[in-house]
């Protein structure tokens, strides 16, 4: 049977990493490859033994897809490239090659270099990584051999995130990577054609969840600002600059003169330049409000928002401050998770006084959202990854429910298999054609038509035939098979003369088929030739030899049991 | 699009001064219920007629159960925990306390559906039963649960059917039948105990019960004078005290005692709009936490809190403490019609947060700032 077999890679049920195995129409495809930013050993890698025990990666898989550049979405790369070995291609988009390398080197710095962990990708491995990336533009269908290719999807959430088909022959996939299904700010919604894929792979935490809106996240960080403003304080924001910080801004300079708010508002230099440098770049994934606002200015040249001078850190008064991401092990993340006391170089301790407010702005759809993009999309099957199976028996009938569809839930690890029932084209003759048409009105190209031939699979072409055209072809002999039975009749009459009781009979019962009184007196049904044995002893009974080729079997049996039952005295001569 | 975002962006800069907390979220389906299931999570239902209606039950978010160290709390969504669909729409749901029980019910008859929420490996309600006693099509009963001493419900659609049923057995403990009473239709009923109960009637007839007496009905108010035809009265009562309000449909209170139901505590008018047509939605709750405080709804798109303390018989027009707009400023661009809340229900320790959910499917959770006392 054709089936599409996924594996979520990764152990036990831990939702951190986004690592899936793909193998469709002999194809193997790895989706996203994600560290897990809660371990500090080899439990952050996805498991690739499920892949093979030892050895590279190359000649198991085909190609590898990154959906965005958020590190449990791709932070296991370069280790999946260079420390186990990947030599083939690694699809991503545009924004996403440009950025992922920023972040894997931010990460490794803190990883390595603050921390001083080994067993780490390296700033080469890093870049050795990425020269086997082939960036892809949205919608446009890439060919990644002779049968595997592969289509990007907008999908709103970050800066260069992509939804992918998956297509060989006519089997296909969609993954949905992180995904919204509403605008923000600064991005659009996800978006995809309806191309009614085999499968659909997405987030099982989506279907599970209801997301407070977006305004009300806006609104109460907004109101901290302001109550920390209004009381004299100084707000600092980390963000990362590809991230929310264009989103954040464009909130604060909006809001600013509303809320009566008089305070200086500042962003690092380096946050801006990069930023500014990259949206350039990649204007046409912003939404369209920020488009038209761009042609106008610069990203970040705002009223109420400057670039930030360290000399100004001990100005007097109230002051927002963004300064940038705080990945793990820093000061800033640190703070963030609580801690009110801070070991410094030099053994210094510095006590925690500011109010931490933690806020998530990340862009994900929700249980409204996965709905709404399933029905778009229109799959035959769903698969949800991150969630437990034997604990999710609603969530499956929703979705089979809904959408009169299966939904399957494998565990990290576990493979599924999704049976397809993919179209094979076929070439068909009009000899065929033409011999199997009907008479009556043209037939409904929608409702699905039988026919019966041979099918000739040569090279690459597949051909519908009919026997007699592919005997030809094949410089075979046709052969024809013949069953010849002999029935016992009692009539009296002569063998001219039963035979043309037997025709008469016939033509009584047998109205709608085509029966023939041939010149020696033998008759004919369809193929079937029913003859008088010359060798019957008996002048009372008869010995009716009745003959068919195997297609009239049926007839044939049913001629032999209407004759075993005699003539009827009234039939005339 | 533009004009929507203005209003919004307005109401937005009013509301950090209105509301210390405000969430806003948008469920699939509209429900009629918010039903606490102790202080970690919420049940809501569908309500629709001709389809299967889902019932969920919503784990809270971190933010809003945690008591202290609320900043360091990313978590804002609500988790769907368990779920379930229900053949028939759901106008009444109540769990009984100490169990995983749920009772809920709903058109085209009286009958109620027991509900069972499954352990922490599976995230299903299961439907135990259906319990039928004297099921009249064409209503739905009004529901109170008590979990002492053993699950019980008291349910009913008229004073004259109303009955207390133990909810593993379904043996009838109870009835008002042999009572002889009138079958006045009933809008809202509540244990206060195990065996004494209040009935609240669509005319305004109000009852204490004690299931143990006969005739039960030990207690019972005057109708209040009507104004106008088909004027609905609905009640809810004080938890931990004697007071009952009750709410008519052309804005009118009436507070009461229950150790004296013939004396009128306090009365007032509410100022709403106009009298409302579709009463089904009306609502009064008391606050749990915060005294002599009390939230209306089910007029139009607001929800309204009042102290009642200032509440003298004959007080005359009542000014709320504070109005909930939200859902008339957040409704979604493409409807033209404001949205009509159904249902609201006090969290049950944060003194002064609501939850309110309208017939748009929006549900808002909201910690409202009391400009009296701040």
């Amino acid at each position: 049977m054709p089936e599409i077999k996924v594996t979520p890679l990764g152990a036990g049920q831990d939702v951190g990493r986004s690592c899936i195995l793909v193998s469709i129409g002999g194809k193997n495809v790895m989706l996203d490859c994600g560290m897990h930013m809660g371990y500090n050993d080899d439990r952050r890698f996805p498991d690739f033994s499920y892949i093979t025990q030892n050895g590279r990666l190359t000649e198991f898989l085909d190609c590898v897809i990154i959906s965005h550049f958020h590190l449990d979405h791709c932070g296991a790369l370069p280790y999946m490239s260079e420390m186990i070995g990947y030599d083939g291609p690694i699809y991503m988009t545009h924004p996403t090659k440009a950025i992922c390398p920023i972040l894997l080197e931010d990460y490794r710095k803190i990883t390595v270099d603050k921390k001083g962990e080994t067993n780490f990708f390296t700033s080469q491995m890093i870049k050795d990584c990425m020269k086997k990336v082939v960036a892809v533009h949205l919608h446009q269908t890439v060919q990644v051999d002779d049968e595997l290719e592969i289509k990007a999807y907008y999908a709103g959430h970050v800066l260069g995130a992509a939804m992918v088909q998956i297509r060989v022959g006519s089997e296909s996939v969609v993954y949905t990577g992180d995904y919204n299904m509403t605008p923000d700010r600064h991005l659009g919604a996800a978006w995809i054609d309806k191309c009614r894929p085999d499968l659909f792979i997405s987030e099982s935490t989506y279907a599970t969840t209801i997301r407070d809106s977006k305004r009300c996240r806006e609104r109460d960080f907004l109101k901290k600002v302001h109550d920390a403003i209004e009381r004299g304080g100084k707000v600092l924001i980390p963000v990362f600059a590809l991230g929310r910080a264009q989103e954040l801004c464009i909130l604060l300079e909006t809001f600013w003169e509303r809320m009566n708010l008089k305070a200086p508002i500042y962003f690092s230099t380096g946050l801006t330049e990069k930023a500014n440098h990259y949206y350039k770049l990649f204007i046409t994934w912003t939404n369209q409000k920020i488009r038209k606002t761009f042609v106008q200015r610069n990203m970040f040249e705002f009223k109420h928002i400057k670039p930030f001078d360290r000399t100004y850190a001990d100005n007097p008064g109230p002051m927002v401050i963004m300064p940038g991401y705080c990945v793990q092990g820093t000061v800033g993340h640190k703070i963030l998770s609580g801690q009110r006391k801070l070991e410094m170089e030099g053994r210094q301790t510095l006590e925690v006084k500011m109010q931490v407010e933690y806020m998530s702005f990340s862009a994900h759809a929700d249980a409204k959202g996965i709905m709404q993009l399933i029905r778009q999309v229109e799959p035959q099957n769903v698969l949800l990854v991150h969630g437990e199976a034997k604990k999710m028996g609603f969530l499956k009938e929703k979705i089979e429910q809904e959408f009169s569809i299966n939904c399957y839930m494998p565990a990290n690890g576990e493979t599924v298999a999704i049976v397809t029932n993919p179209n094979i084209p076929v070439d068909i003759s009009l000899g065929l054609l033409k011999g199997d048409s009907t008479l009556g009105p043209v037939p409904d190209p929608k409702k699905p038509k039988l026919m019966h031939g041979t099918l000739i699979i040569k090279d690459n072409s597949l051909r519908l035939v009919s026997p007699d055209q592919a005997v030809k072809e094949l410089g075979l002999s046709e052969h024809h098979l013949r069953y010849t039975c002999k029935v016992q009749i009692q009539d009296h009459h002569s063998e001219q003369d039963t035979l043309n009781r037997i025709y008469n009979h016939l033509k009584n019962i047998l109205k709608d088929y085509p029966i023939q009184h041939l010149p020696d007196g033998s008759v004919m049904v369809e193929s079937i030739l029913i003859k008088i044995s010359a060798m019957s002893e008996d002048q009372s009974t008869k010995d009716v030899l009745v003959s068919w080729t195997y297609q009239d079997e049926e007839l044939g049996s049913y001629l032999i049991t209407l004759l075993k039952k005699g003539l009827p005295q009234s039939i005339a001569l | 699009m533009a004009e929507d975002e203005s209003e919004w962006d307005c109401w937005m800069v009013e509301s950090l001064r209105l509301y210390k907390d405000l969430h806003v979220f948008e469920l699939q389906e509209s429900t009629r219920v918010i039903e606490w299931i102790q202080d970690r999570s919420i049940c809501v239902a569908g309500c629709t007629m001709g389809k299967k209606n889902e019932i969920l039950e919503l784990s809270l978010p971190q933010k809003l159960y945690a008591k202290g160290n609320q900043g360091l709390c990313p978590e804002r969504d609500f988790t769907v925990k368990h779920g379930s669909f229900s053949e028939r729409p759901i106008y009444e749901l109540k769990h009984v306390a100490g169990t995983s029980l749920l009772v809920s019910s709903g058109p085209p008859d009286t009958s109620l559906q027991v509900w069972r929420l499954a352990t922490d490996e599976s995230d299903a309600i299961i439907l135990e039963n259906m319990v039928q006693h004297q099921t009249a099509a064409g209503q739905w009963s009004k529901i109170s649960v008590n979990c002492f001493p053993t699950p019980r419900v008291l349910h009913g659609s008229k004073v004259s059917d109303l009955t207390i049923q133990e909810i593993a057995s379904q043996k009838v403990l109870f009835t008002t039948g042999a009572d002889g009473c009138e079958p006045e239709p009933i809008s809202d009923l509540e244990f206060l105990d195990h065996c004494t109960f209040s009935v609240c009637s669509r005319k305004g007839h109000l009852w204490l019960a004690d299931s143990r007496q006969r005739p039960s009905l030990i207690g019972c108010s005057d109708v209040p004078v009507s104004r106008e035809d088909g004027c609905h009265w609905t009640m809810g009562w004080a938890p931990g005290h004697s007071k009952v309000a009750r709410l008519c449909s052309d804005g009118r209170v009436l507070l009461s005692d229950y150790r004296d139901l013939s004396k009128t505590l306090g009365l007032a008018e509410l100022v709403i709009p106009t009298a409302v047509s579709n009463s089904d939605y009306l609502s009064l709750t008391w606050a749990p936490y915060l005294q002599d405080h009390l939230a209306v709804s089910g007029f139009n798109g607001t929800v309204h809190v009042y102290d009642t303390s200032s509440w003298l018989a004959g007080a005359g027009q009542a000014e709320p403490t504070f109005v909930h707009r939200g859902h008339s400023v957040i409704a979604p661009e493409a409807e033209e019609k404001i949205p009509l809340i159904t249902r609201h229900a006090w969290h049950p320790w944060k003194r002064r947060v609501l939850l309110s959910t309208a017939d748009d499917s929006s549900l808002h959770v909201w910690h409202w700032v009391d400009h009296n006392t701040a």
